[in-house]
Order: structure tokens, then sequence, then C-alpha cells
């Protein structure tokens, strides 16, 4: 069971760094430095946790604010740059974290024991759950908590004018721009929110990992924040669970038996499922798909 | 004033060596500017396709032991045709407008590519024969690498090459056309599938020479050159304008020399933070980097 | 009628999806039917860069375990015999969340007693803290399960918890005796200086904390950017060379060296550390040859002992000594070496380890007095655990391992060997 709670408290986490990217893919800005900002949470929570002895929502709850902070100051110069230029900026900015943590050392002594961040070493022994007997049920329900709360934020957001908005800014920012909408505050609202969610994340995955060094914070896991929200599609906030559970869940974990071809078929399959559907996993058509099945149901239900 | 002496003689060695080996740089930004101007998108598989050509080509002189200007050659060959099959399994079918499809589709293309490599050499660095690596001019205080001089030159000539074809040839012509107005390209009866995958193919060449030039500097080919190539490269391309080619070139340069600066000054730990925060200061001034075209509504 | 047949597809697809999702996640990682086996667990890179890794340590730890059992197997409790069983050799890739994911699964869906493997430092950090602590600790609800790596390396990983246990050299022994000898061999070589990559945790802190050091406590007098600090005791003076000499050193992955040779050749050193994997220290090396730097001694890092850095720089390379723990000098270690390389693998300091491990489980097993059933795999995870911490020595393939039960740590014998004519030789022997 510890298995598989691991493995759910790993799609939630990977749900949330999809979901901070997925807010900004809706304005129309393909931001590769979610990756960044789920680092700056990890740190901050951790530092927290760990060299401050606090107790982990508090934790949660500034490294949350501290990130959010720092995507709001990103999001500015975010403005500068459109498309493919951001791209590049945004993975320009996640490496510069990266790197600032490969440099970043916070040592105390604790009990005669070294703790803290230590530059390329890593910041090790982040056990807040396990020294506080957290079961596994316990540390899942937390995560899976804060993951629906964020889900059902960002879904009820897209039943009212705010989604309609953040989509317009998305669809064409001049079209937005005359019919009244203030285009720079929604994207750097975006950027801010997008980088809450992703301090979240973070948090929530150093205590879950145990320790947390510059490689976990690559390239590599940027490109997976946007993949959650590209493979699921933007319709709505269930295509990126989905496309986590695919990768995460099914690719990762599942081809396990594959032994050392399961990775040469990750990047095969994420070519075919872009080649088979574009638009996404959980797109317009799959929603239209589900609603006549439910549909079909409930007609023969009621027949 | 003989440190000051000195100090100029090491700075402008590095900025000498840094300038001949971003060559390397400006030919994979050449191929992701390229790409980027004819189509729209992002082929994040460039640089993966550039360093499989090489390893093609170490295969090929492993087996046949083969004069290393036929590697440059078979390199080039085995990445213009690495870049079509990039081009058929992530570009062609998806969209035309869907760039976000197309750019993860090549992600998953750079995964297969780099996990390809890795199953086929178990991960092992491999040694790659270069031309010229016993020669070492030592001009005055400096000294030249010979191979690097080399692999600057290859870099000019196909430019240089590649420049002719794009200006003064119909395939060149096509591709512009279909760089500038697909729509209006197509009713001229151009064949957009055609002229991209040839713009692939060609940006392939390219690709496949730098992964040789790249390779043949550093000695080894390994896959873990794959990431820190393509970010360079794209890198280099923003800065030098996304679509241009002489902003590619001079881009390349530059930042190949003053990541040799910096790392003299600041050392290893800051090097690459300063390259990125040029890549800001270039985004806050020149957000369309050197030679951008402006970003017209399209 | 094309789009009629892709959304026919679709719709199959994510049936077949689905249902391959939900075969996949639930099949339990293969038990074996039958008699009662001892089972263990293994996992390493088999993907990556580092895949050479992981495939070496399944072929060294496989072929080691089809000995013990051709041999008759290992005593239960119960004086019955039983096989060694691998349930599986995982794919870890080097990544700290698949490891903990393999970790939890051995631990909760297994019958496996221990995990063995892990090949990073980086990743065996996440894992050891995701374990339990303190044995008996109630209040600690970290995973309760042994773990024996290989090539987890990194100085002083096990102590991070009393179920972590290693099977790798003392770098700290190995290097300070290198020294003295080549202290002793080489008296005209004074000076030296060198680099490290910085972004590989262990390479940084085994040369910055450990290798300087040991040079200068044998008199080898440092001319690499000044560091007053700097002396002869483990860690003295490490954080003020790592700022120091950072323009000298370079990153795991780069492909350009010319200014760090440049530096280093300008202090005209007689011995040369390289300090860094097989890629990093090979363009180094290579750098350094077309620079034409001289040097008398040229001195690397453990890991690079191994048939990579012959695959990416023999040439180069000529010269460079480094400690091992493993090289085919005893009639075990030779005839080892020959049953993993029929198995697809090479035996190196890292690997040998998995293949010592086997016997260390065996030695364990038969000393705890396990069951092996089902029921009971929490009480023989503990008395395994146990019987490893009371083990003082075994024997390794190159001479006998003194283990430290507190620690979790091995003391190994090592020799040291030289790139001549493109292939490693030992040149001495300290056993």
């Amino acid at each position: 069971m510890d298995y598989y709670l691991n493995l759910i408290n790993t799609i939630g986490i990977h749900t949330l760094l999809g979901l901070s990217a997925y807010v900004l893919l809706l304005t129309g800005q393909l931001s590769m430095a979610q990756a960044g900002f789920f680092a700056v949470g990890a740190y901050s929570a951790s530092v927290l946790t760990v060299i401050f002895g606090w107790s982990i929502l508090p934790a949660i709850g500034l490294a949350m604010l501290i990130t959010g902070f720092l995507a709001f100051l990103v999001g500015f110069p975010a403005l500068r740059v459109r498309g493919l230029m951001l791209v590049v900026a945004t993975l320009a900015f996640g490496e510069f974290v990266r790197l600032f943590f490969h440099n970043f050392r916070w040592r105390v002594t604790q009990d005669g024991v070294e703790v803290g961040p230590d530059g390329t070493m890593g910041f090790s022994e982040i056990r807040y759950f396990a020294e506080h007997g957290w079961t596994s049920w316990e540390v899942a329900s937390l995560i899976w908590i804060f993951v629906i709360i964020v889900m059902a934020l960002i879904w009820w957001a897209d039943q009212t004018r705010s989604g309609a908005v953040l989509r317009a800014v998305g669809e064409d920012e001049l079209a937005a721009g005359t019919v009244g909408i203030d285009v720079t505050v929604v994207k750097v609202a975006a950027m801010t929110a997008g980088g809450v969610i992703a301090g979240l994340g973070g948090s929530l995955y150093a205590h879950q990992i145990t320790m947390l060094d510059h490689h976990a914070f690559t390239v590599l896991l940027a490109t997976f924040a946007i993949a959650y929200p590209i493979l699921g599609g933007v319709s709505n906030v269930f295509g990126t669970l989905v496309a986590v559970i695919f990768i995460q869940g099914l690719l990762v974990e599942g081809l396990r038996f594959l032994g050392d071809w399961r990775m040469l078929l990750f990047g095969a399959l994420i070519v075919v499922v872009m080649n088979l559907k574009p638009r996404g996993l959980f797109d317009s058509q799959t929603l239209r798909w589900i609603k006549n099945v439910l549909r079909l149901r409930l007609s023969r239900r009621l027949s | 004033m003989d440190d000051f002496w000195f100090e100029f003689v090491e700075i402008t060695q590095s900025v000498g060596d840094g300038f001949l080996f971003g060559s390397t740089y400006a030919l994979i930004g050449i191929g992701f500017t390229l790409i980027f101007g004819a189509m729209g998108k992002l082929n994040i598989a460039y640089a993966a396709t550039a360093i499989a050509g090489a390893y093609s080509s170490l295969a090929v002189f492993m087996l046949f032991d083969v004069s290393l200007v036929i590697i440059f050659i078979v390199s080039a060959i085995c990445s213009a045709i690495l870049g079509y099959l990039v081009y058929l399994a992530c570009f062609r079918f998806i969209p035309v407008h869907n760039h976000l499809a197309a750019l993860m589709a090549s992600v998953g293309g750079l995964f297969f590519i780099d996990e390809g490599i890795v199953h086929a050499t178990r991960g092992s660095p491999l040694n790659f024969p270069s031309m010229f690596s016993e020669a070492y001019f030592e001009v005055g205080p400096y000294g030249i690498r010979g191979d690097l001089l080399f692999v600057f030159f290859i870099g000019l000539i196909s430019t240089g090459v590649l420049l002719y074809v794009l200006f003064r040839t119909r395939l060149g012509l096509a591709t512009r056309a279909v760089a500038q107005q697909d729509v209006a390209a197509r009713l001229c009866g151009m064949s957009i599938h055609s002229t991209n995958s040839t713009t692939f193919a060609v940006a392939g060449l390219l690709g496949g020479i730098a992964g040789a030039m790249t390779a043949a500097a550093v000695g080894i080919l390994s896959p873990v050159m794959m990431l820190p190539l393509t970010i360079k490269g794209l890198i280099v391309t923003v800065i030098g304008g996304l679509g241009s080619i002489p902003g590619a070139i001079i881009a390349g340069l530059f930042v190949g020399s003053f990541e040799n600066v910096v790392m003299y000054f600041r050392g290893i730990d800051e090097r690459d933070m300063y390259v990125v925060a040029l890549l800001f200061i270039f985004l806050v001034f020149r957000p369309n980097g050197l030679f951008g075209k402006t970003i017209t509504r399209d | 009628m094309i789009r009629k047949g892709v959304e026919k597809m679709n719709k199959f697809t994510k049936l077949a999806g689905i249902a391959v999702l939900a075969v996949t996640v639930a099949m339990p990682l293969a038990a074996s039917a039958g008699d009662r086996s001892v089972k263990v667990l293994g996992w390493g890179a088999k993907s990556g860069p580092l895949k050479s890794f992981g495939v070496n340590s399944e072929a060294a730890l496989r072929s080691a375990i089809a000995q013990i059992n051709a041999a008759g197997g290992v005593k239960l409790g119960d004086g019955s015999s039983a096989p060694l069983e691998v349930v599986s050799y995982e794919d870890s890739a080097c990544k700290k969340d698949q490891n903990i994911a393999i970790l939890r699964k051995t631990a909760s869906t297994t019958d496996a007693i221990v995990g063995m493997g892990a090949t990073c430092s980086g990743s065996c950090q996440a894992m050891f803290g995701v374990l339990q602590k303190k044995i008996g600790d109630a209040s600690d609800s970290g995973v309760q399960m042994p773990i024996l790596s290989d090539t987890c390396i990194r100085p002083g990983l096990a102590k991070i918890s009393e179920w972590a246990f290693r099977n790798v050299p003392n770098e700290v022994a190995m290097y300070d005796q290198l020294f003295a000898w080549l202290r002793s061999e080489n008296p005209g070589v004074k000076t030296f200086s060198g680099g490290t990559e910085t972004d590989q945790g262990h390479s940084f802190i085994t040369h910055t904390a450990i290798i300087v050091q040991a040079a200068v406590r044998h008199g080898f007098e440092w001319v690499g950017p000044s560091v007053p600090e700097l002396g002869p005791d483990v860690k003295q003076g490490m954080k003020e060379l790592q700022a120091a000499a950072k323009t000298q050193h370079w990153l795991m992955g780069d492909t350009n060296y010319s200014v760090q040779v440049r530096k280093i050749k300008k202090q005209d050193p007689d011995m040369i550390l390289v300090s860094s994997h097989p890629f990093s220290a090979c363009g180094f090396l290579k750098e350094m040859k077309r620079q034409k730097v001289n040097q008398k001694l040229l001195v690397g890092l453990t890991s690079s002992a191994s048939q990579e850095t012959l695959n990416g720089c023999m040439s180069a390379a000529e010269g460079l000594i480094i400690p091992t723990g493993f090289a085919p000098i005893t009639p075990e270690a030779v005839s080892a070496n020959e049953i993993v390389s029929k198995a697809g693998g090479f035996l190196d300091l890292h690997s040998a380890a998995a293949w010592e491990n086997a016997y260390l489980v065996k030695t364990a097993v038969e000393k705890a007095g396990i069951s092996a059933t089902s029921d009971t795999v929490a009480e023989d995870r503990r008395k395994f655990r146990d019987a490893l911490a009371s083990i003082s020595g075994t024997a390794g393939l190159i001479g006998p391992v003194t283990r430290d039960g507190a620690t979790g740590e091995a003391s190994k014998p090592y020799v040291y060997v030289q790139v001549v004519n493109g292939e490693w030789k030992v040149i001495h022997d300290p056993r």
C-alpha cells in the first residue's frame, strides 16, 4: 500500500507542477520557469522545517508566499517577450535558479550534526513526515487535499468570468486589450498564481523525497511541467491530471517491467500521443465522447 | 606593468579560444533559427540530431577506418536524415498552427534520441578522432589551437554555402517564400511539406557538421553533451534574433568568448549564471535579439 | 471516413491505455511461486548516461547469486537450505523519486529482505532519508527495510539511517596511502595542483576535502591559488579551497577546458589531480595534451578507474594513477571477472562491490537465522539488519573487508592502477 500511496503522492505533486504551467498556458504564456519556482518552494519550505523547526503547514504557507512573490517579480519582465522567446527566457530563468541552488549554502549545527543546504552536496534529511510519525495515508491526504483545492479553484475560476478573461488573453492579446481587459494585470496575475502553485508543489515534493539538490530541478523537470498541460490539453484541469497519470503512472512506473527499454518507449510514446491527439489527451473531442457515453448511460437508465 | 600585460594576454587568449569554440554554438544556433524562421516552430530535438549525427560518423569511423574528412560528411548526412525523420515524426502530421503539440513531440524526439544513444553506447563516453589535434601554433605569448581554427573555417564555409543556397537557389527561394507567407506560397503551387522537410534536412546537414565539430573540438562524445548544447544553442538563437542567420553567427561567437572570459574572472560556479544574465540583458534592451525581425501580427 | 477511423482509433487508444495502466500498475513485482527462497531486490541506473553502472552491477549481482545457489544456497533459521533469489533488478535511472518509489515498492509489495543498489550518491542520500532513522523508534514512520549499496560512494552516507549499509571503498584511507607511496617513490615530485567537477557531489567533496589534504599531508606543496587554511587534515581548508580554485574547476558536462588547463599549466605543478568522472576527466586530459602540459604525475578519481575512461581517452589518460577497490589480481577476482564478463558486464570497483554484497548477504542471512516466509518478512528484515550490523569482516574479492556496524560502512583493500599502453595495470599492491 505504501508503494501505491507513494505513487499517488508523486502524481499529486506533479499535478501541482503541471497546473502551475497550465494557468500560464491559458494566458498564452508557455513558461519553462515553473521548475525554478518549484525549486524555490522546495528549498524554502525545507529550510523552514529543518533549520527553523517550523511545523509543516506554516512552512508550506510561507514557501508559497515567497515563491509567489518571486513569480510576481518575474511576471513583469516576462511581459516584454512573446512566444518562443518567452520559452527560452523562462528556460534560462529556470537554469539561473538551478545554478543559484548549486551554490546555495546554509549550514547550521543541530544536536552536533550539520544540516541544511550545502551547495552541490545538496540538502539532506528533510524528514519532517517521518520524524513526526506521519503515516503514508496522512501524507497522501495532505497532498491530495491541496491538489483537490487547487484543481477546484481553477475549475471554478474557469466557469466564471475570470476564466474567460484568462483565455481571452491567451487567444488574442490585442483583441482582449481592445475589449478593456488589462492584459498586464492578467498576465502578471497568472504568473503569480502559477508561482504559488509551483511553490506549493515544491514544498510537498521536498518533504516526500527528503533530499534536494540542483540535479532535481533541471530543464528536464521544466519540460515535464509544460508537458502535462500540453499533453493533457487546455480544455480543463482534468487534462493535466490525466497527462500526469499517463506519464508518471503509466510510462514511468507502469512500464517498469520493460527494464531498460522503458525510457526508449517514453520518448516514442510522447511523439505518438502528440501526433494522435495534438490538442491533448483530454481535449474537447474526449469531453464530448465522455458526455455522449454518460448521456447514453443516463438515457438507458431512464428508458 | 608586467602583471597587467600578463593579465591582458590571458584575457585575450580566453576570448580567442572562446571565439573559435563559439563557432560550434553558432552552427547550432543557425539550425534552430532556420527552422524557426521557416516554420515558426521550435525543434528541441535539433542539438540531439546533431550529436546523433556525430555518433553515426564515429560508428562509421570505427567500422571502416575512413579519413577524417569523410567523418564530417557522414555526420552531416546522418544528421540530415535524422532531421528529416524528426520532421516526419514530430511536425509533418501535426496541424500547422499547433505550435505546442509540435514542440512537445520534438521533446519526445529528444528523449528518444538521447536514450537511443545511451542504449547503443551503454552511456560510455567515446573517443572522437580530431583533425589537426596536434596542431598548436604559438604566436608570441599566445597559443592558438589548430583544430579550433579548422573548426572555425568549416563553420564559415558551411554558413557561406547555406547563405548561397538560401539566396541564390530555387530551393532557398521556396524556403523563404514559405517562411514569409505560407498561404501565398501554397497558392503559387509550392508544396509546404516538401519545402519544410527540405529545410529540416538542410538544418540537419548543418547540425551534423556542428555535432562533428564539437565532438572533434572536445575529443569525446557523450550523451551528457546534448542538454547543455541545446540550452546554449537556444540562448544563442534568441540573442541573435529568432530567424536571423547573421544574428545566430555573431551571437554564437560572442557567447563563446563571453563565457570564457567570465570563466577566467569569476570561475566555474558563476559562469553559466552570467550567460543567463547576458540573455536577460538582451531581452530587456533588445527583445527581438540582435537582428530579429520585428514580430508582426499574422 | 478517415476522421471516423481516427476517432475510433482514439477511442481504442483510450481504452487500451486505461487497460494497460490498470494492469501494469496493479501488477506486483514478479513473485516466485513454489519453495521458500531468500529474496533480494536490486536496482541501479539502467538508463541514462550512467547506464553502465546498472548493467555491470546487475550482471555482478546475478552472477554471484547464481554461484551461491550452485554451491547450495543459504541456511535458514530452521537449518534447511534455500536459494537466494533476485526478485528483479529495476532501473532507477539515478532519479531520486524513482529510487524512492522502487524502495517503497520493494518494502511494501515484495518479500525481499534487503534492497541492493542505487548507483548515484544523491539517490542514496534521498533513499536513506526515507528509512527509519533509529531502530525501534516508534515515533519515526520511516521505512523499515535494510539497504545494502554497492556504488553510492559519497563520504558518510550510511550514517543517515541505521537501516543503511554500504560496501564502498574508504577514500580517505585510499588516498592517504596513495600519496604516502607516491611520496616515497617519487622524491623529485614536489608541487601539485589540479581541478574537479563542481556540480558532481562525490567528485567535488572528495577532491576538496580528502584528496588535496592527503597530498598536503604527505609533503606535496599546493601551487594552485593560495589557500592559507589548507592543511593535512580531512576537510581542512575545504571551503577556502573551493572558493579560491573556482577558475580551474569545471562542470561534468563541459566541452571547453582551455581556461582551466592554461591556469594550471602556468602554475607548473609536478603533479596534477583530475578529480572527475570519465567524460570531463577525458575532456580535461585531452586539453592538457593539446596544450602540451608536462607533468610528472597524474592522479585521478576512484570512479574513473573503469573501462569508460579508456573508451573516452586512452592515449590522453596515459599515466593516470587511481586507487581502486578492484583489479583481477587474486584467483577469486579473476574467476569472478570471467563469470561476470560472460553475463554481459564489467567488473570494476563499483560492480565488484555488488558481487561481494551477494556473499555478504549470504553471511548475514545465515547469521540472522531467518524464516523466509511471507508472514515473517518484517521480522526477517529486522534480524537481517541486526546480523549485518554485527558483522565485523567478510571476504572481499581482493582481500578481507572490515565492516563497522555502527556506521554501516566498510573498509576495503585497495590497489593502485595506472593507464599503461591503453590498459589499466596494477602498479602497486599495498595489501
